[in-house]
């Protein structure tokens, strides 16, 4: 996840955004590597859900599944969570709100310490569900909206989904929970992304999250339907500008993106050309304290049959399952050569992300879409869109290394 | 023979998201151990076969595969058994167990700088 809004608009060019993450009594800034061992877990509490969305990387359903965690084994499960130490976990699913015991699960992972976020397609959000998650400890409300109505509705296969999800936003933010649109941009709706954050902004939302489509799940199946690479950098770009606009009228958004490595090279490249080097620069430096894609490190997926993904996007391999060992044990266990190589993947990188000059920001963005498409899990993200000369650091200046060295 | 611990039954028979699990086993060197690495989702074993090739065919001499719903397990630290505790625990009290945690402080171990944190 890549904060635009963060980096252009809070980062200062001098240094002052390095005490982000200084610690306690210390003017240097610390590298976060310690901090971060422990993943976010996503955790797909349901398959079942109340929309059948065309780009689900769940592919959920309608129906409920079996071999759902009944509540004593959520909850053992969540006691597995704290006890290895993850900072969040974030309910998602299918949808959770479809499960009865959802409140009473938020609530329970508060008490031991794990910060409980949701993922929700807002349209079961009503004020009173609302006010208990908020009760329980809900911390994050994120609630996805793919577009305009039309659009929306169209992807979410159902009539009225656009103004019940907008429906749930309000409901949230009136109980005072901080809330966020999450938007998968994809062919079908990119020309929508401006209204979506328009008309989001006037209803009192300032929190965009705009995820890049991943080839897992119901994804896989369209990847037809994702952005030609010149077209995401486009769109990439726009979110960008429209981060400025708004931060000049005096109105702070925060907008994020999710899913693609290349927006972090992208970043600085717009930083040099919108702000200068020393913007660059600090752009630069601290995506790279951030580290890059977060497969298989800051972020974990635990399905709803317990199986250990290596994010939410990559439904077709399990590390391991939940009801054999701890969490902790299997996402600790390096003596899988997968996990071990995914997180020393620099070396393996092949094509131009071996010699990217924003590797050590990017780390080849996701393998996921490299694998699916190329069938090399180490050859580049087909989604990359920088140009040769920004891979290869010709063009104009570079922040890579520089005053570091 | 003493048994060091005791393990119960693991339940394995519905570990499909929805596709069927297979349970992957490699070797990389001919005197090595074969190793689990996990599962993939698969229709067939054919279809796993050419999946697990992709992970680990970079590194595997051998492959073996089997239906997660085929193997037979025990652990002592299964989900379920642990759950069957926390169930044993709650019946056994009269009070609503969990009026006593509501009471514990909520301290996130928040990380400032990860970047990923509540914004999923």
């Amino acid at each position: 996840m890549i904060s635009i809004s963060k980096l252009l608009c809070d980062l200062d060019a001098e240094g002052d955004g390095l005490r982000y993450d200084a610690a306690e009594g210390s003017d240097k800034p610390q590298i976060t590597e310690e901090k971060q061992r422990r993943p976010v877990v996503v955790w797909n509490t349901t398959r079942r859900c109340n929309l059948y969305c065309s780009h689900c990387y769940a592919a959920a359903e309608t129906e409920p599944a079996t071999g759902e965690f009944t509540t004593a084994e959520a909850k053992s499960f969540l006691d597995q969570l704290a006890a290895y130490g993850a900072p969040v976990v974030l309910f998602s699913g299918g949808e959770p709100l479809v499960r009865d015991d959802l409140i009473e699960l938020v609530s329970y992972a508060a008490d031991r310490g794990l910060r409980p976020v949701l993922s929700s397609n807002g349209t079961l959000l009503t004020r009173e569900k609302a006010d208990a998650l908020r009760d329980a400890g809900l911390q994050y409300a994120g609630i996805s909206v793919d577009g305009l109505p039309e659009r929306n509705d169209r992807f979410r296969g159902e009539d009225g989904a656009f103004d019940a999800a907008v429906r749930g936003i309000e409901n949230c933010l009136e109980a005072g929970l901080k809330t966020g649109l999450r938007y998968t941009i994809t062919e079908a709706n990119a020309p929508d992304l401006e209204g979506v954050v328009d008309l989001l902004a006037e209803k009192g939302l300032d929190r965009f999250c705009f995820y890049h489509l991943d080839y897992g799940g119901r994804g896989a199946e369209i990847v037809d339907a994702d952005l030609s690479p010149v077209e995401k950098r486009e769109a990439i770009e726009r979110v960008a500008d429209l981060t400025l606009e708004y931060h000049d009228r005096g109105e702070e958004i925060e907008t994020l993106l999710v899913g693609n490595y290349a927006d972090a090279a992208f970043l600085v490249e717009y930083a040099r050309e919108n702000f200068g080097e020393a913007k660059a620069r600090a752009v630069y430096d601290y995506l790279e304290r951030n580290g890059g894609d977060p497969t298989g490190e800051r972020v974990a997926d635990v399905d709803y049959q317990g199986n250990v993904h290596l994010t939410q996007f990559w439904q077709g391999y399990s590390l391991g399952n939940v009801r054999d060992r701890p969490f902790g044990e299997i996402w600790e266990d390096e003596s899988n050569p997968l996990l071990e190589a995914l997180r020393n993947r620099e070396q393996r990188l092949t094509g131009k992300c071996a010699d990217c000059q924003y590797q050590s920001i990017c780390r080849g963005a996701s393998r996921l879409r490299a694998l699916a498409t190329t069938g090399d899990l180490f050859a580049p993200d087909p989604q990359c869109y920088l140009r040769d000369d920004e891979v290869r650091g010709e063009g104009g200046g570079s922040v890579v290394g520089g005053a570091a060295d | 023979m003493v048994e060091k611990a005791r393990r119960s039954a693991v339940e394995s028979d519905e570990r499909g998201n929805p596709t069927r699990q297979w349970e992957v086993f490699v070797r990389d060197a001919e005197d090595d151990p074969m190793r689990h690495v996990g599962s993939v989702a698969a229709a067939s074993g054919t279809e796993a076969h050419e999946h697990a090739s992709r992970l680990f065919g970079w590194y595997a001499a051998d492959v073996w595969l089997c239906p997660a719903d085929a193997v037979e397990r025990y652990s002592t630290r299964g989900l379920a058994e642990t759950a069957e505790e926390r169930s044993d625990e709650a019946a056994g009290d009269d009070d609503d167990g969990d009026d006593d945690e509501s009471e514990e402080p909520r301290v996130y171990k928040e990380t400032a700088g990860a970047s990923e944190v509540n914004s999923l």
